[in-house]
């Protein structure tokens, strides 16, 4: 029986504490209406290192494990952060062996440039709609469909098939044969853009693992986003008790009446359960292999992207009309949940993958 | 529920892991009976076996004839009685709800006659609280004592008696004033079951079985000697009868949970073979998140317990997520029973239809007992959120 650790707290409440005085109010609601990019704090949160918390120290960060950017990443939800943190924080952490061959995923930690994780694996489902990718002779050639902050990064990280499993590419954006159009964006926090290589030359690659270090990124992405997703409902949740006990009809708060309070004690048992299945499978995770490390990612994803969307739409129901407007934080909270949903999988998915996992185990 | 501070150095839960599961090797463990009669004597005779071996009331103090360990060593014999395919004892409801009661607010009297008993399974307990008019709105309970000398003359009917037709004591509430706040008149009685006057009438539950019963109480004799706490202070001892062992229930719970739902994975492997199988996979998948929600969830109950906080609204939490949880493995396991659910001596993909009906059946009460979910949701509102009451 393992002893609750909350692996990485400490930056976790440290950001928190950042957002609450530097961001939180009307600058959070202008960047939530601007398209998911502001370069300005991404430059910020560059220069105030959140981006190397877990790039080994000879490298210049902080060399805290990858486990706890949890916290800083369930920080991050709470307080609906637009801007390419997963690519800033996680892609220089992991790929840190390769920064010599690519050099701006070190410039990404120190300036907030991000560099796009160009990823046909976002899904399992239906994958001919996102794209693909393929590696021949150091040359790729392919298209995906919506790359998050592709329009804004100095570095594209490629996913690519080879004979010999998926590997990371490094491409430089400006290369000829690389064709970058931004797109339209219904996530209020995120940028999108759609990529696509004509027989582009990688400008180097991560050696062939058989697919390790790419099943990898994916682990953590889905272990940070269900940790954001984790956030996002705990701020839907806030909001939704202030909201259910001054907002009065019937001459008494409505949060009086028991229909409306068994739908709140329900969101609060909801979000109480995904908090501490993040915060377990944060501890599992730091010396798990790599395929248990991808049992844990989906399903920490899958009930994630359940219990996030449900308590958002709750809080939508529980503001009437206001939770349906953009005036209301929780309409954006809803996005939010409603795009990081089936980023690397929604619940329908990936349990078919752990059931898979699972019954093919001996 | 006390511990006493070893004077020993405590066995480290490594050794004692070892030992339990040396010891359940080696044991002679009984099949199950479906008949309930034949279940009872068997599981009493099972918790006689256990007691001796000193596996019965782990964390009890060793005054109050336990064996003075930790809950987590406690729980570290409930998740290897489990993978070992052996039953629990059948005095749970002595063992987790009665018994630590007894131990906190008993006299000395008490302790010494009933404990040792209830722990060696000669004596089993059932908790006469609900009655027909009083559910939810437990204080409202009607059955009535009113003193006669040294005794109290009781006088009324009990229900969902979960036990009540083969237990030796009941721990009963009963009314000792009508003419205060409904709480406040409220007293715990410890009744002998074979006192002239109690009648139990079997109920027979949708699984099947005849577990719980209707007890009628008329004019009982049970003397004062045997009255828990002080006259109308039963409401408070109540409180903690139901609160103090929720946690440890809710883990116990949750291992059984866990080993069921691997016995249920080994039977689809087996018979999925290497074929696929896709409403068993999403079914798997579904009941695996669901399991270790309840996995991380009782983390921080085990943390609670360690750190002996008492009874706290967060157990509301718990007993939520733990019915959810429950209520999602056994529905998507007996899901793939199909059309063979109809028949409990068939088997569908492996799995022996009547075993996973009867959970998940089962799984359907954990909503209703213990306070229901609806009473759950209202003490998170209220206690948790601090939403105004209604
Ligand atoms: C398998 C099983 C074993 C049991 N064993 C025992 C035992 O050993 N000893 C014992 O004393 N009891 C036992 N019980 C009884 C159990 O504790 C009661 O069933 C429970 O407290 C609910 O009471 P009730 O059945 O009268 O339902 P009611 O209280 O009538 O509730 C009916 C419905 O109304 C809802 N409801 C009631 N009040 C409210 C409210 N204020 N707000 C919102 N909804 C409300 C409930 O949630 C429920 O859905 C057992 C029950 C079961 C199912």
């Amino acid at each position: 029986m393992a002893e609750p650790i909350d692996v990485g707290a400490e930056y976790g409440s440290a950001v928190d504490d950042y957002l609450t005085r530097a961001y939180d109010g009307d600058r959070c609601r202008a960047l939530l209406s601007a398209g998911g990019w502001d370069a300005g704090l991404a430059a910020e949160l560059a220069e105030l290192g959140w981006h190397g918390l877990a790039v080994p120290e000879r490298h210049g960060g902080l060399g805290a494990p990858l486990s706890s950017l949890g916290p800083v990443f369930t920080a991050l939800g709470r307080h609906l952060a637009v801007g390419p943190m997963l690519e800033n924080t996680l892609l220089p952490a992991v790929l840190h062996p390769h920064w010599t061959i690519a050099p701006a995923l070190a410039a990404a930690v120190e300036t907030g440039v991000p560099v796009a994780l160009v990823d046909p694996g976002i899904t399992d489902d239906r994958t001919a709609d996102v794209g693909a990718m393929t590696l021949h002779d150091q040359r790729l050639s392919g298209a995906v469909e919506a790359v998050r902050f592709a329009g804004q990064a100095s570095l594209l990280a490629v996913v690519a098939a080879t004979e010999a499993g998926e590997v990371v590419c490094f491409v430089d954006p400006t290369t000829p044969g690389v064709r970058i159009d931004s797109v339209d964006s219904a996530d209020p926090a995120t940028a999108f853009a759609r990529v696509a290589l004509d027989d582009v030359r990688a400008d180097g690659a991560a050696p062939a693992d058989g697919g390790e270090l790419v099943a990898r990124i994916r682990s953590w992405a889905r272990l940070l986003i269900a940790c954001e997703l984790s956030g996002v409902a705990d701020h839907a949740l806030d909001r939704t008790v202030t909201y259910i006990g001054q907002r009065e009809q019937f001459g008494q708060p409505i949060g009086s009446f028991q229909a409306v309070k068994h739908i709140a004690a329900d969101m609060y048992a909801q979000a109480t359960g995904l908090r501490n299945l993040c915060t377990a499978s944060l501890a599992d995770a730091t010396d798990a292999s790599t395929a248990d490390l991808a049992v844990l990612a989906w399903t920490a994803k899958a009930h994630a992207a359940e219990v996030a969307v449900r308590v958002c739409e709750d809080a939508v129901q529980l503001h009437g009309g206001m939770g349906f407007t953009t005036e209301s934080d929780v309409s954006a909270c809803y996005l939010r949940t409603l795009a990081l949903r089936s980023w690397y999988g929604d619940a329908t998915e990936l349990q078919l993958r752990i059931g898979a996992a699972l019954l093919d185990r001996v | 529920m006390t511990v006493q501070p070893p004077s020993a150095p405590t066995e480290s839960l490594d050794a004692f892991r070892t030992r339990a599961r040396a010891w359940l090797a080696a044991a002679d463990i009984p099949e199950v009976p479906r008949d309930i009669d034949s279940r009872f004597a068997t599981l009493r005779q099972w918790q006689k076996t256990l007691f001796e071996a000193g596996w019965v009331g782990i964390a009890w103090s060793k005054q109050a004839g336990g064996q003075g360990l930790s809950h987590l060593h406690h729980l570290v014999f409930v998740g290897e009685l489990a993978r070992a395919g052996a039953p629990q004892p059948i005095g749970l409801i002595g063992l987790e709800v009665v018994g630590p009661s007894i131990d906190r607010y008993g006299t000395d009297w008490q302790r010494h006659e009933l404990l040792p008993r209830l722990l060696s399974g000669d004596d089993i307990w059932c908790q006469g609280f609900s009655e027909p008019n009083a559910g939810s709105d437990l204080a409202s309970l009607r059955t009535r004592a009113v003193a006669d000398g040294d005794e109290f003359l009781v006088s009324g009917q009990k229900i969902w008696t979960s036990w009540a037709h083969l237990s030796h004591w009941c721990a009963l509430l009963v009314r000792t004033d009508t003419s205060v706040r409904k709480q406040a008149g409220i007293s715990y009685l410890l009744v002998d079951m074979t006192s002239p006057g109690i009648t139990t009438r079997p109920i027979t539950q949708m699984t099947g079985d005849r577990e719980f019963c209707e007890v009628f109480f008329d004019d009982v004799r049970v003397p004062r000697a045997n009255l828990l706490g002080g006259v109308n202070e039963g409401w408070a001892i109540a409180t903690h009868t139901l609160g103090s062992e929720r946690a440890g229930a809710t883990l116990r719970r949750r291992v059984e949970c866990e080993v069921a739902l691997d016995e249920a994975l080994d039977h689809l492997r087996a018979a999925r073979g290497s074929s696929s199988d896709d409403r068993a996979t999403a079914a798997v998948g579904r009941a695996h998140v669901a399991m270790r929600v309840l996995d991380a969830q009782t983390r921080q109950t085990t943390a609670r317990l360690v750190a002996d906080t008492g009874p706290t609204p967060m157990d509301s939490v718990d007993k939520l997520l733990l019915t959810d949880v429950e209520q999602i493995v056994f529905a998507e396991i007996a899901a793939l029973l199909g059309p063979l659910r109809a028949v409990p001596g068939a088997r569908a993909r492996g799995l022996l239809s009547q075993r996973w009906a009867y959970e998940h059946l089962y799984s359907r009460a954990a909503s209703i007992y213990g306070g229901s979910s609806q009473i759950q949701r209202t003490i998170i509102a209220e206690r948790l959120m601090g939403l105004p009451r209604g």
